[in-house]
C-alpha cells in the first residue's frame, strides 16, 4: 500500500497564509504529526498545504510524566509537555528529510524564556541559510498549557506576547505565525498583541486546559494532573475563537481544534481561517489529513466553489 | 511497514471470566506479524470514543488472511467491542512496533503469560518450537475459566518434539488449575530447576501485570538469563509520533509504541 495522495480536482485550492504559499489550505497541528516521518507510510507529506512539526526548544526538553494522555468524551487530554530533542536534530535530520519529500516545512518553536525562542529561530535560520533545512514559516507557540515557564504563561498576557513576537520578527524575515491559546478571557486582545508586534498571521487555538478524574481510585488519569483538551469536543470553541480573530485582527488565521472532515475544515475558513490544521485526527485516522483535503474538494464540487479562498470569511450573519 | 487496513469481524466469542476472542480479516497485516507485534484498533460503533486501542496480535492464520485477538474487558472499549457481531467493521493500524526478539542462538526458553499477557507469547512459543527450541511455558490467572489459553499451548507442547516438558506449569490465586499462588513462584523453581540440572535458559519472555514482569526481569538478572518484557502504555497515535506512550529506559525516554512494546528487561528503568 502506498501513502495516499489527495484526488485531483479543478479546484483552486492555493492559498497565502501571511506570505507563505501553500497548495492547499491543510497542513498539521504541531505535536501530533512529529515531523511528517511516521506518517510517510500512510499520506503522501508533500501533497499537505505545509508538515507544521513538533513544537522545539533550544537544547531539549524531557517532557513530563506518564501518563501522558486520557481519553474524554469525543477528545482527549495530553500533558505531553513539549518533549523534544532539540533544534539541532531538527535542523539536521527532520527538516532535511521533509525538504527531501518536497514537503513544505512550518516550524513550531517554543521556549522557556525571550532569549529561547530568538535562539532556536537564530539556529534554524543558520540551518535555512545553509539550504540544507528549508523553512517556510514559524509559528511561534506562546500557548502551551503544559509547561511550567513560557508556554501559557506568556501567551495570556498582551505585554509579553508583544515583547516575543518582536523579538522573534527582529531574528527573522519568513513568515511569523502567532499561536494563540483559547484559555484567556478575550482572546482578540492577544491577537491584536501579535498582530502589532509584526506578526504575519496567527494560528489558534491550542488547547483547552482540563483535567480527567478516576473516581474509583479517587486520582487523577493525568500524571501532571492537568492537561491540554483537543478533539472533536473543543471544535466549537476553536470556531468561536476564529470567528472572534476575523473580525478583530486584519492578520490571516491558521484555525484548528477538532478538525475531523472537509466540512469541519470548511467551517473554520467560512469563520474566518485562510489555512486549517489537522492534529487529533490524525490519532483516529492516519490519513485525516488527506481525507480533510478530499472532503474541501468534494464540499467546493457539490457547492460550486472554483477556488476555495471564496470561502474565507464567508459566513453569512 | 505498518498499514491501516480494514478488518471484518468474523467471529467473537466469550471464553469466561472477561476474556474475549475476536476474529478479524486483515490479510496483510496477518502475513506480515511478527510475534509481539500489536495492532491499533478503531473500534466500530464508538465514535465519541476517539482513540484506538492497542491489541497484541494472539495468532493468525495467513492462507485465510485472519487474525486472532485475546482481549479482557477493563472499560468501555473493551466492553463495546463484546458487542461486535460478524460484520462489522473496524480499521487496525499494524503490524506495530519490535516484537520479542530471541537470540539466533537460543536454545532453551522461558516464557511467562500472566493473565491475558499469555496471548503476545503464543506466536513466539509457536516460532520457537517450531526452530526446534526446548520452550518451557508458565501460565497463571485468577482462575482455572481463565487459563483461557492453556488448550492452546497443550497442543503446542504437545505436539514438539525438542522440549523438555510437554505442557504449560501453571498455577492460579485460587488453586483451581495447577498450583495455587502466583506466576513468580513457578519462575523461581523453573528458574532453580534449571540450574540443578546445569540446563539453563538462554532466553526469557514475559508479559503481565507490571508487577509480575518486574518481579520476573529480577529473578531472571539473578539468573543471569537475558530477559525481554513487552510493556503497556497509554497509546494515541500508535505509529511514534505523539509521544504519549514514552517509558523511562536506561537510553532515556523511549516510545512503547515503535521502540517497544517489547524491551530487554534490564534496560528498562521501573517506576
Ligand atoms: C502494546 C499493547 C498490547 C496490548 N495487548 C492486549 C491484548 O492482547 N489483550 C488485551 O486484553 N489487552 C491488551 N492491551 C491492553 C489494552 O490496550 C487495554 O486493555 C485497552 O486499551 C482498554 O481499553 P478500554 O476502552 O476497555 O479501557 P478504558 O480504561 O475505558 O480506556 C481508556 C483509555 O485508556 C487506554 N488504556 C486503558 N488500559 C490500558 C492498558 N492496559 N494499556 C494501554 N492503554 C490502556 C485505552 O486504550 C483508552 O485510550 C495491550 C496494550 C498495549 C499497549
Ligand atoms: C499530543 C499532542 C501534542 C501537542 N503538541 C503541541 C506542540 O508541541 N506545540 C503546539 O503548539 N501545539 C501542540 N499541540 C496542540 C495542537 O497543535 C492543536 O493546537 C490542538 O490539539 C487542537 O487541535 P486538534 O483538536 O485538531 O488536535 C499538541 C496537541 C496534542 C494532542
Ligand atoms: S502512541 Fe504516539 S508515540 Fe507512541
Amino acid at each position: 500500500m502506498s501513502a495516499l495522495a489527495p484526488k485531483k480536482t479543478k479546484v483552486k485550492l492555493a492559498v497565502d497564509l501571511g506570505g507563505l504559499p501553500m497548495h492547499n489550505p491543510v497542513t498539521t497541528a504541531s505535536g501530533t504529526f512529529a515531523a511528517g516521518k511516521e506518517y510517510a507510510d500512510f499520506v503522501d507529506v508533500a501533497a499537505l498545504g505545509a508538515v507544521t512539526t513538533k513544537g522545539v526548544s533550544l537544547n531539549g526538553w524531557e517532557g513530563n510524566a506518564s501518563p501522558r494522555i486520557a481519553e474524554t468524551p469525543s477528545g482527549m487530554l495530553n500533558s505531553i509537555g513539549l518533549q523534544n530533542p532539540g533544534v539541532q536534530h531538527l535542523v539536521d535530520r527532520e527538516l532535511p528529510w521533509l525538504a527531501a519529500q518536497g514537503a513544505q516545512a512550518i516550524v513550531n518553536v517554543s521556549g522557556h524564556s525571550f532569549e529561547e525562542y530568538v535562539a532556536v529561530i537564530e539556529a534554524l535560520e543558520a540551518g535555512a541559510a545553509a539550504g540544507t533545512a528549508p523553512v517556510g514559516a514559524y509559528e511561534i507557540n506562546v500557548s502551551c498549557p503544559n509547561v511550567d515557564a513560557g508556554g501559557m504563561t506568556m501567551g495570556c498576557h498582551g505585554p509579553s506576547v508583544e515583547k516575543v513576537v518582536s523579538a522573534c520578527r527582529a531574528a527573522t524575515e519568513r513568515p511569523l505565525i502567532v499561536k494563540l491559546t483559547p484559555n484567556v478571557t478575550d482572546i482578540t486582545e492577544i491577537a491584536r498583541a501579535a498582530e502589532s508586534a509584526g506578526a504575519d498571521a496567527i494560528s489558534l487555538i491550542n488547547t483547552l486546559l482540563g483535567m480527567a478524574i478516576d473516581a474509583r481510585r479517587r486520582r487523577p488519569l493525568l500524571a501532571r494532573v492537568v492537561g491540554g483538551l483537543s478533539g472533536p469536543a473543543v471544535k466549537p470553541v476553536a470556531l468561536r475563537c476564529v470567528w472572534e480573530c476575523h473580525n478583530a485582527v486584519k492578520l490571516p488565521l491558521l484555525g484548528m481544534g477538532g478538525i475531523v472532515t472537509g466540512t469541519d475544515a470548511v467551517e473554520f475558513m467560512l469563520a474566518g481561517a485562510t489555512a486549517v490544521a489537522v492534529g487529533t485526527a490524525n490519532f483516529m485516522d492516519p490519513c485525516a489529513t488527506v481525507h480533510v483535503i478530499d472532503g474541501i474538494i468534494d464540499y467546493c464540487e457539490e457547492q460550486r466553489v472554483s477556488d476555495v479562498n471564496d470561502l474565507i470569511g464567508a459566513l453569512k450573519c | 511497514m505498518p498499514v491501516n487496513e480494514k478488518a471484518p469481524v468474523l467471529l467473537n466469542m466469550e471464553l469466561g471470566c472477561g476474556l474475549w476472542l475476536m476474529t478479524l480479516r486483515s490479510p496483510i497485516i496477518a502475513r506480515a506479524v511478527e510475534p509481539g507485534q500489536f495492532v491499533h484498533m478503531l473500534i466500530s460503533g464508538m465514535p465519541d470514543h476517539i482513540l484506538r486501542r492497542p491489541f497484541s496480535v494472539y495468532a493468525v492464520d495467513v492462507d485465510k488472511g485472519l487474525l486472532e485477538i485475546l482481549y479482557q474487558v477493563v472499560g468501555v472499549g473493551t466492553d463495546h467491542m463484546t458487542t461486535l457481531a460478524q460484520g462489522a467493521e473496524c480499521e487496525l493500524i499494524g503490524p506495530i512496533g519490535r516484537g520479542w526478539q530471541p537470540f539466533e542462538d537460543t536454545s532453551r526458553a522461558l516464557l511467562v503469560g500472566g493473565g491475558v499477557g499469555a496471548a503476545p507469547l503464543f506466536m513466539l512459543a509457536e516460532r520457537l518450537v517450531a526452530a526446534g527450541v526446548d520452550v518451557d511455558v508458565v501460565l497463571g490467572a485468577r482462575t482455572r475459566a481463565a487459563l483461557s489459553t492453556l488448550d492452546h499451548y497443550k497442543m503446542l507442547l504437545a505436539g514438539a518434539e525438542g522440549c523438555t516438558r510437554d505442557k504449560p506449569r501453571t498455577i492460579t490465586d485460587d488453586g483451581s488449575s495447577g498450583r495455587k499462588g502466583l506466576c513468580t513462584v513457578l519462575v523461581e523453581e523453573a528458574l532453580a530447576e534449571a540450574a540443578e540440572k546445569e540446563a539453563p535458559y538462554d532466553y526469557a519472555a514475559v508479559c503481565g501485570p507490571e508487577p509480575l514482569m518486574r518481579a520476573v526481569a529480577s529473578l531472571t538478572a539473578t539468573a543471569d538469563v537475558p530477559c525481554e518484557v513487552s510493556l503497556e502504555k497509554r497509546m494515541a497515535c500508535g505509529v511514534g509520533a505523539c509521544l504519549s506512550c514514552v517509558v523511562e529506559t536506561i537510553h532515556g525516554k523511549r516510545r512503547a509504541c515503535v521502540d517497544g512494546p517489547v524491551f530487554m528487561a534490564d534496560e528498562v528503568v521501573w517506576a
